[in-house]
């Protein structure tokens, strides 16, 4: 009961927000070519959702994510903790990856265009050096945090290196595993937004600003509104949960700042 | 690991990388706008220095972002702090600002290009939007998240409302600030970089956009190598410490 008031609190603002923007429109204080009134916005998002368009531009702009995903985290995190190991790679590594998180996104697209010309290859390229350096910097940073006692523990009590790695390191690595992959999507979603703007002709990013070359701002407050609804329902219900899980589990609260 | 240790490791990595890719870029069957040597990159920067075209485009980026920063820091934080003074207030704003904040800016680009038209305004809304919510939504988490017991403390001291904004909410609410400061212009920079490519007539995002319509490969790597070097920059000398420094200073640690 007391979260069903929470939630319905919740939902207050965005009905206040839809009223004003409604009577906005509706008495012509805003031209509807600048800002469409709300009903013409719903009209168009069950035009292209019943034409199935906005849903290959949602599953095009989520695949994109997967892959990027897919290819870079595993990588990421065998790399980092490989270099993390190494006590002449790491100092030397560490800040060479942190020049490549700085660059990371949007700022690679005229090199992927280069490399690859227009279409996914260039996207998933992107998203590639977007997501894994920044996984990768954190696993280096997890692994490299570990407070040397439990390595030690482990070690005196008679275990190998590979214990060390999969029952000290890896767990212990875990939290800031998981804040990076946090960050990375969020880095990456937004960097995808505009690479597909420019790079494909799919996408909800080439969806808002196709529209804008013809002026339907209507279509365009559609994709605004799905992009905003994707990233906080993916958020909400698979990130800050695998966040908190992940540090309730293994958290090194003697090591948090 | 010795200090020049650490130095020897870092020249020999550096320069083994040069010359791979140097060799690289000399044998390699591909051409020479795929892979221009690290020469080239060089050449171009000097170039576009003495044309005094480079420090135009790394200024007029640089003033856009410090225009957003300064504009979330005048509006932005007090417009946090107002919200987070109430906690109803704030329990119903949450929800809205954490949607806008969740938007980059460059998903409203298309709108504001229909808005503002193609140039300047519609570069410097994309931005200031885009810092501006991550500043707001968390100078009003950092105020909800002080712990009511130093609110009712001074209370009992008979500390007036003003002084308990000064004193408690206003301290306490920095380290929240500092780290929204730091998350807004990280997005900001990249959301600039992402706008001058599109609408842009200038700056660093133009300048590696343009250039990569003509082929000179040299001048995009000039160009991410600042953008990222400028970031590097920004992050580690004026971000972090300050955010270090008010975690360390005002930061409530609670367990």
């Amino acid at each position: 009961m007391k979260r069903l008031a929470a939630t319905g609190r919740g939902v207050l603002p965005f009905l206040a927000l839809g009223v004003v923007w409604d009577l906005l429109t509706r008495m012509q204080v805003v031209p509807a070519l600048f800002l469409p009134p709300p009903i013409d916005v719903l009209r168009t998002a069950w035009e292209l959702g019943r034409d199935g368009s906005l849903w290959i531009d949602i599953g095009a702009s989520l695949g994109r994510v997967l892959i990027g995903l897919v290819v870079s985290v595993p990588l990421a995190v065998a790399l980092g903790v490989a270099v993390g190991l190494n006590r002449w790679l790491a100092p030397i590594v560490e800040p060479v990856v942190g020049f490549f998180n700085a660059l990371s996104g949007i700022a690679w697209l005229p090199l992927a265009i280069t490399w690859f010309g227009l279409g996914w290859t260039s996207v998933t390229f992107i998203m590639f050096n977007t997501i894994f350096f920044l996984v990768f910097f954190n696993t280096l940073v997890g692994v490299r945090t570990v407070p040397k006692i439990f390595e030690n523990a482990v070690l005196t009590l008679g275990g190998g290196r590979r214990h060390v790695i999969l029952q000290v390191l890896l767990p212990g690595a875990l939290p800031s595993i998981v804040t990076g992959i946090r960050m990375s999507i969020g880095f990456g979603w937004r960097a995808l937004i505009a690479a597909e703007m420019i790079a494909t002709t799919t996408g909800l990013g080439f969806l808002i600003y196709n529209a804008s070359n013809f002026h339907q701002t209507d279509a365009i407050v559609v994709g605004i509104l799905a992009i905003g609804t994707l990233w906080l329902a993916t958020d909400r219900l698979v990130l800050q949960p695998l966040e908190r899980r992940t540090i309730e589990r293994w958290g090194l609260v003697s090591t948090a700042p | 690991m010795a200090r020049w240790q650490l130095a020897t490791t870092w020249v020999v990595f550096l320069g083994g990388a040069l010359a791979a890719w140097s060799l690289a870029a000399a044998t390699l069957p591909v051409p020479a706008y795929v892979l221009p040597p690290p020469l080239a990159v060089l050449t171009s920067g000097t170039e576009l220095i003495t044309k005094g075209i480079l420090p135009m485009y790394v200024g007029e980026s640089l003033r856009r972002i410090v225009l957003a920063a300064g504009l979330a820091m005048l509006v932005g934080v007090p417009a946090g702090l107002l919200l987070g003074l109430s906690r109803r207030i704030a329990d119903v704003m949450y929800p809205l600002l954490n949607f806008f904040q969740s938007v980059s800016g460059i998903a409203w680009l298309p709108l504001m290009l229909v808005w503002f038209g193609f140039g300047e305004r519609t570069i410097l809304a994309a931005v200031n939007y885009t810092v501006l919510f991550p500043v707001i939504f968390n100078a009003m988490l950092g105020v909800r998240s002080v712990p009511r017991i130093y609110v009712n403390a001074l209370r009992t001291l008979g500390g007036s409302r003003w002084r308990i904004v000064r004193d408690v909410l206003l301290p306490g609410a920095l380290p929240n600030i500092a780290t929204g400061m730091r998350l807004g212009l990280a997005y900001g920079w990249r959301a600039l970089i992402a706008a001058e490519m599109l609408v842009g007539a200038n700056g660093l995002g133009f300048m590696i956009f343009n250039a990569q319509n003509f082929h000179l490969t040299a001048r995009i790597m000039l160009g991410m190598t600042i953008i990222g070097l400028l970031w590097l920059l920004l992050d580690y000398f004026v971000l972090r410490p300050l955010e270090e420094a008010t975690i360390a200073r005002w930061g409530l640690v609670q367990r």
